[in-house]
């Protein structure tokens, strides 16, 4: 017979299996995997792959994310000149879509990663109100949807290859995607037991 | 709240909601039902005693679809003339042409390796479990499986399709292809296999299935 409290269940990553938490070294007793080993740093991995995602956010934004090639007339655009252009002609729900996915997405997941790290350390504020296993579900769901711009401009660079008209991708396009790599990777890489005992 | 256990195999009677992290305890439901999280609301569990069949079928027909939807092409467009058309693959070439071989490759592993590689496992898993073989094959492809599906990204493929065609709409004539039908089947079938047959669910069923064989080998490292 043996007796836990419930604060020392855990729930393994790989598997959801239930564990008991023994504090270092937890290995899932039903798929084998290390549950997050790093215990000694325990954010500072996730830290090391936002900031990594942060520096790639800003070459994303200041680099061309699309050239169109016209008639031998060269005009690029970046993330955010894109979404203007689109919205002065009138294309308000493509302006919506791709200002959420690759301009909104990005900033408030860098935001809200940043707002659990830090507050895995020192709590700010009235910490215990804010439901961070709420925010932490978010920032999974709503994190891979910034790649809908990557792909829609490997779309148009893949379709739009004519005489007359030939769209290309920017450098913009490599450091955005790797940008969403990177903040996918801090969000795997959180431990979810640092936010434990919030409720 | 202290919790009495016999032994730690007990644990496997308990859960833990992925949302919010509440400790339940399973109980027993009729079967089609599903439970849900009392704190939350999520779904926890469903209860499904043809699980390795409707798995099985759901895999099968995804995986067909999917391979419908990389034969054929995706997008046609006319401009003044000139025809192009594009496929999945094609798209990941033209990048690469381009010089973006890291953004292709990426690409390629998110629309393409990532959802074959979850259908195989799929129905490599139902089928192992319908024919009680393969017990240690089981746990490695589930292990795996869970690993790669936060990286699939097939549905957001779709609305990037959308997207680029509307952004086209008053520049080129545009065809939709049959691969573009054929897609959105295959995403509406992984949506519903994803929210259907949780990988919880298969650890247990797989726990069941092989109940017979006698007790598991720990791990090593453990």
């Amino acid at each position: 017979m043996l007796t836990v409290e419930s604060e020392k269940l855990i729930a393994c990553p790989v598997c959801e299996a239930v564990n008991i938490d023994k504090e270092r070294n937890n290995c899932c007793r039903r798929c084998g995997s290390k549950i997050y080993h790093h215990r000694n740093s325990p954010v500072e991995k996730s830290w090391a792959y936002l900031i990594t995602a942060m520096v790639f956010y800003v070459p994303a934004n200041i680099y061309p994310m699309m050239i169109i090639r016209q008639f031998g007339v060269e005009t690029e655009s970046t993330i955010l000149g894109g979404i203007i252009h689109l919205w002065e002609y009138g294309d308000y729900p493509i302006a919506l879509i791709i200002l959420v996915a690759s301009v909104f997405v990005p900033i408030v997941k860098f935001l809200l990663l940043i707002y659990l790290l830090v507050s895995a350390r020192s709590p700010i504020g009235n910490d215990k109100r804010v439901d961070k296993h709420k925010l932490y579900f978010f920032t999974e769901v709503v994190g891979p949807w910034s790649m809908v711009d990557v792909f829609v401009v490997g779309i148009l660079a893949a379709l739009v290859h004519l005489s007359s008209v030939e769209i290309i991708a920017g450098t913009a396009a490599t450091a955005f995607a790797a940008s969403v790599f990177f903040t996918l990777m801090a969000a795997h890489a959180f431990d979810t037991k640092l936010i434990r005992g919030n409720r | 709240m202290k919790i009495g256990l016999k032994n730690e195999e007990e644990l496997d009677n308990y859960i833990i909601c992925h949302k919010c992290h509440t400790l339940h305890r399973e109980v027993p439901i009729a079967d089609g039902a599903k439970a849900l999280c009392s704190y939350c609301g999520m779904v926890l569990y469903h209860r499904d005693s043809r699980i390795i069949d409707h798995g099985l079928a759901l895999a099968l027909s995804g995986l067909i679809f999917f391979i419908l939807a990389n034969t054929f092409p995706l997008i046609k467009i006319d401009l003044l003339g000139n025809e192009s058309f594009i496929s999945i693959t094609s798209m990941v070439f033209s990048l690469a042409d381009n010089g973006y071989y890291l953004v292709g490759l990426f690409v390629l592993y998110l629309i393409f390796i990532f959802p074959l590689m979850i259908f195989l496992i799929y129905l490599l898993i139902f089928s192992l479990m319908k024919m009680k073989r393969g017990r240690v094959l089981t746990k490695e492809l589930l292990i795996l499986l869970s690993h790669i599906q936060p990286w699939h990204m097939s549905d957001i493929f779709l609305v990037s399709i959308l997207v680029a065609v509307v952004k086209l709409f008053g520049m080129a004539e545009i065809h939709l292809g049959v691969s573009f039908w054929t897609l959105i089947v295959f995403v509406l079938i992984d949506i519903y296999m994803t929210r259907t047959i949780h990988l919880g669910e298969l650890w247990v069923l797989r726990k069941k299935v092989y109940q017979s064989e006698g007790k598991e080998v720990q791990h090593a490292h453990c």
